[in-house]
């Protein structure tokens, strides 16, 4: 019988091998697959246990943090809060048990809850230290710039979004309509799924980060594209004079194309940038052809997401080569900045930040650093160049052209105080087609000081009225750009008092 | 009262482990209730004392009763019960009074066992009052009035405040009844002397008993719906048979019979097709059928390696994680380590059975500690496997550790024979003097002084 019972115990031993291998594989091999499963909370259970760190702005302001909760009935123990409600909540993004996170809390979710390799092995090293291992973020952003912007946008529906051009931080980034993230946050799961259903169906799309999940099309202000690439590839150039004209018919058809508002319209290089004329951008738009047109464009990034450290990025589009070979006239009046072109507002600032810094367009970004629960650097951004559209050449040329905006053409509301030099470019987007009442988006893009730029900056405001529709990028949108830019030079040698951060929170530098 | 090097040895290494075990689960116990997010009141401490006393308790029954048994088996119990009481007492501190309870009712029957089963052997005698006491504590919950159904299984018996499920205790019984029958007549089994066709079988009549038995406990488990014990019982007689006749035919007739039976049970048995359903594809019943399931695979893998630490997981999002699903809540709390740890716990114990099993000279006691290993090794495979989904889901504790009197007290039960017999084969060998048992010095005191009396002159 001692043979047959050995065998048994085999048998036995092979079952068991086989849970065991079937441990590894639940345990192990699809640890992640199944954690990441959207029906597992148990992780997110974990997490609202346990403290999450804040997140901070350059200026010191706390814009996310967690509430030990002191009712011992709680579902959690911890409570997000988002103490500048909807100022920063297109950045932040929400915290939620049933729904999910978005935006930096759901970047940075490691960080905020201690869970990167390197807090970890930070915690087990001072296991004396407390459990609390989480890490905060430092957000690029400034909260007084920030409310500066919501203020001077008011509640027109668009977006401002200022950078430096010369890292790519973002300063400023700010929509109307927002949302206030502590109504999803703080709610029951029922009422949560209410509100995020009301934002989702609520008109200007609320919930979507307009400045760089969303691309309208962008006008006059794609013009500064256009030239950069007519620069590049010599088929302009200072010293061209084009003729005045009302109308102009571009190949492939007979219907002419005509100025901003039907007026006649021409001169030199200089003169048809600062005024804005239409017919010269589509000439030089046909000039360049589809082919030189399309990789321009691609050039100055468009086509790709937008590379900002948030998810969901939009990407702007111009067109393929196969769009236009045989809808020439497409091209033209693409040049200018209508007919297929959408811009994802962040993108149009950067496209101002590239001629301010150069040619060379630097990735974007909000979180500058992150720091393990002591305060010490975890991670600090470092900037990246993403495109080089233009030579520094052209990048100069382009400032003397934009200049000219400000000085004496249709953004002379971006004429800054204290005698700081801005250089811009407007754009009012026609998005009626003819006959229909007047709808168009308006712009301006463009940066300061222009000799030794420090800010760029892009405004949208949506043409979602006839108010709106009735004006131009220059008179909208320049005077909330002007705001913004003077807010920041008025800064620049007395800072503004930070409000103090909560004790718990990392020690923060001063912009 | 004598003792030898060996007997010295093997008790004070099981001393040494039990105290191990119990300083394990002192330190499950502290992790579990220490720190912010506690789970385990500071008021059941006194019950964890309990239990670690009468972990104690069960060693000294092994050194006065069992002085030569196996020094390994008491130890890894003494771990996974120890392990099984911190993750209840952390799922629901409610239960831990509960079952401390048990485990002093577990660890009384374990030393009653070994006093009154002083040599295995002599219950080879009393087979056929197993295979009554079998039959009868299966059929106990199909009796109307006090037969009770929990999750769709009527194996349940209440009598007044007593709740129990009297298969765990019926397994046993069937044990020791087939371990009888089969020590007695393997050779008349074994050698077929009458023909079927190609096949050569027994005579019908010492088959006749076994089928009965079998055929009995099919019927009985489709009637109560308990299909984790069918399996068992299935897997128990066919390896008990095969053990004992030393015939390969019989293995595989018994797995062709379980496989047809199991095909039958398939087509016939919604709650069977819904099990394999589920065992098969989870994922589309996940609010329903699969919940139970897939939230066991969410819990192993929110473990991971390491475990979340104790205290620190969400087991309690598993319907009846405390019964069949606490192998869920080791894997979700203690990670891979801690779940490995368990399944090799079961693999010593089932080796440790198996050694017992080997060292036995009699026939019973082979077969009978085949047959208790066999069980204890099954059906933690089970329901391990039906909770990882290696195997379809059969609801079935865990032995040891699951919560529950009645799997707990039989599972002691069953623990104490198989020390019985690890120790009457140290005896036959000679590692401890094979000197009387209590129950005999008593026995043989009574009869001399009898003898006295019937020698005293009359007056």
């Amino acid at each position: 019988m001692n043979t047959k019972i050995q065998r048994l115990a085999v048998g036995l031993l092979l079952c068991y091998l086989a849970l065991f291998v079937q441990l590894n594989v639940l345990q192990v091999g699809r640890q992640e697959e199944l954690t990441a499963d959207v029906r597992n909370d148990r992780q997110t259970i974990r997490d609202f246990n346990r403290p999450r760190g804040p997140i901070v702005t350059s200026d010191g302001v706390v814009v996310a943090q967690s509430l030990p909760v002191t009712d011992p009935n709680a579902e959690f123990k911890f409570q997000r809060d988002y103490p500048a409600g909807e100022l920063f909540a297109n950045v932040t993004g929400y915290y939620t048990f049933n729904y999910g996170s978005t935006q930096v809390e759901r970047t940075q979710s490691d960080v905020l809850s201690g869970k990167t390799d390197e807090q970890e092995l930070d915690a087990l090293t001072n296991i004396l230290g407390g459990q609390d291992n989480s890490g905060s973020v430092v957000l690029t952003m400034r909260s007084d710039l920030q409310q500066v912007a919501k203020d001077a946008l008011g509640e027109r529906e668009g977006s401002v979004v200022v950078m430096d051009p010369t890292t790519g931080a973002i300063l400023a980034m700010y929509s109307f309509p927002s949302y206030d993230p502590n109504l999803i946050a703080k709610a029951n799961t029922f009422d949560a799924g209410e509100v995020l259903n009301f934002l989702t169906n609520f008109p200007g799309k609320p919930l979507l980060a307009n400045a760089y999940q969303e691309r309208y099309m962008p006008g006059s202000s794609f013009k500064v594209i256009t030239t950069g690439i007519a620069f590049e590839n010599g088929v302009t150039s200072m010293e061209r004079v084009f003729p005045v004209e009302t109308e102009w018919v571009p190949p492939q058809t007979n219907n002419p194309i005509q100025n901003y508002g039907g007026t006649a319209c021409g001169g030199t290089m200089a003169e048809v940038f600062y005024r804005s004329c239409n017919i010269p951008f589509a000439q030089m738009a046909i000039e360049l052809g589809p082919d030189r047109m399309v990789t321009g464009t691609d050039s100055w990034g468009i086509g790709e997401r937008v590379p900002i450290d948030l998810p969901g990025a939009a990407a702007s589009s111009f067109g393929e080569v196969a769009d236009f070979t045989d809808a020439l006239p497409l091209l033209a009046i693409g040049g200018f900045g209508q007919a297929s072109d959408v811009m994802v507002p962040l993108h149009m600032a950067m496209v101002a930040a590239a001629v301010a810094n150069g040619g060379q367009m630097m990735e974007p970004f909000v979180v500058d650093r992150t720091l393990y629960h002591d305060g010490s650097v975890l991670n600090q951004n470092s900037p990246q160049v993403w495109k080089q559209p233009i030579s520094p050449a052209t990048a100069a040329t382009l400032t003397t052209l934009m200049i000219g905006v400000v000085n004496q053409g249709t953004g002379q509301a971006m004429a800054l105080d204290n005698g700081v030099q801005a250089a811009a470019k407007t754009g009012t987007a026609q998005l009626n087609a003819t006959g229909e009442p007047q709808r168009s988006h308006a712009w301006i893009i463009g940066f300061a000081p222009a000799e030794a730029p420090r800010y760029a900056v892009a405004v949208v405001i949506k043409g979602t009225n006839d108010e709106i529709s009735a004006s131009t990028g220059g008179k909208l949108a320049g005077p909330v750009a002007k705001t913004v830019l003077d807010h920041l030079f008025a800064t620049e040698t007395a800072p503004p008092i930070a409000p103090a951060p909560p004790a718990d929170a990392p020690p923060t530098d001063s912009p | 009262m004598s003792t030898t090097p060996i007997a010295s040895a093997r008790r004070g290494t099981e001393l040494g482990l039990v105290i191990m075990a119990g300083v394990l689960t002192g330190a499950a116990y502290t992790l579990a209730s220490l720190g912010k997010n506690a789970e385990i009141p500071p008021i059941l401490v006194p019950f964890l004392i309990v239990v670690l006393s009468l972990l104690i308790v069960a060693h000294i029954a092994t050194r006065l009763l069992a002085k030569g048994a196996d020094s390994t088996l008491l130890p890894l119990v003494a771990l996974l019960n120890g392990l099984g009481y911190v993750i209840i007492a952390r799922l629901d501190d409610s239960l831990a009074g509960l079952q401390t309870t048990w485990i002093f009712i577990g660890i009384f029957a374990f030393c009653a066992t070994l006093l009154l089963v002083q040599r295995a052997t002599d219950l080879a005698r009393y087979k056929w009052t197993f295979f009554a006491a079998g039959a009868g504590l299966l059929l106990l919950p199909l009796v109307p009035g006090l037969g009770r159904s929990f999750g769709g299984a009527r194996i349940w018996v209440s009598l007044g405040p007593i709740n129990f499920q009297p298969g765990e205790f019926a397994k046993i019984a069937l044990a020791l009844f087939f371990a009888g029958y089969l020590a007695e007549r393997r050779e008349l089994i074994a050698t077929g002397t009458w023909k079927v066709g190609p096949l050569r079988l027994p005579e019908p009549r010492h088959l006749l008993p076994i089928a009965v038995a079998w055929g009995f406990s099919v019927v009985v488990m489709v009637g109560l719906k308990d299909l984790g014990a069918s399996l068992l019982f299935f897997a128990l007689f066919v390896v008990m048979l095969w053990v004992a006749t030393e015939r390969t035919t019989y293995l595989l007739l018994g797995v062709a019979l379980f496989a047809g039976a199991a095909f039958v049970a398939w087509k016939l048995i919604e709650n069977v097709q819904t099990r394999v359903r589920i065992w098969t594809n989870p994922w589309p019943e996940y609010t329903e059928k699969g919940y139970q399931v897939i939230q066991s695979w969410f819990a192993l893998s929110n473990g991971g390696t390491s475990g979340t630490g104790l205290g620190l997981g969400s087991p309690n999002k598993i319907p009846e994680v405390k019964n069949d699903f606490i192998f869920a809540a080791i894997g979700e709390e203690l990670g891979l380590f801690g779940g490995t740890a368990v399944l090799i716990a079961f693999v010593l114990i089932i080796g440790a059975g198996f050694r017992t099993a080997i060292r036995a000279d009699r026939p019973f006691e082979k077969i009978l500690a085949t047959g208790l290993t066999t069980i204890l090794g099954l059906q933690a495979f089970i329901i391990i496997g039906g909770v990882i989904r290696l195997v379809p889901l059969t609801g079935i504790t865990l032995p040891f550790v699951s919560y529950g009197g009645s799997s707990l007290v039989a599972n002691y039960v069953l623990l104490a024979l198989l020390l019985r017999i690890s120790d009457s084969s140290a005896r036959r060998l000679g590692e401890v003097p094979d000197e009387l048992m209590i129950g005999e010095r008593m026995q043989a005191r009574r009869a001399a002084r009898e003898q006295r009396r019937a020698l005293r002159p009359a007056r």
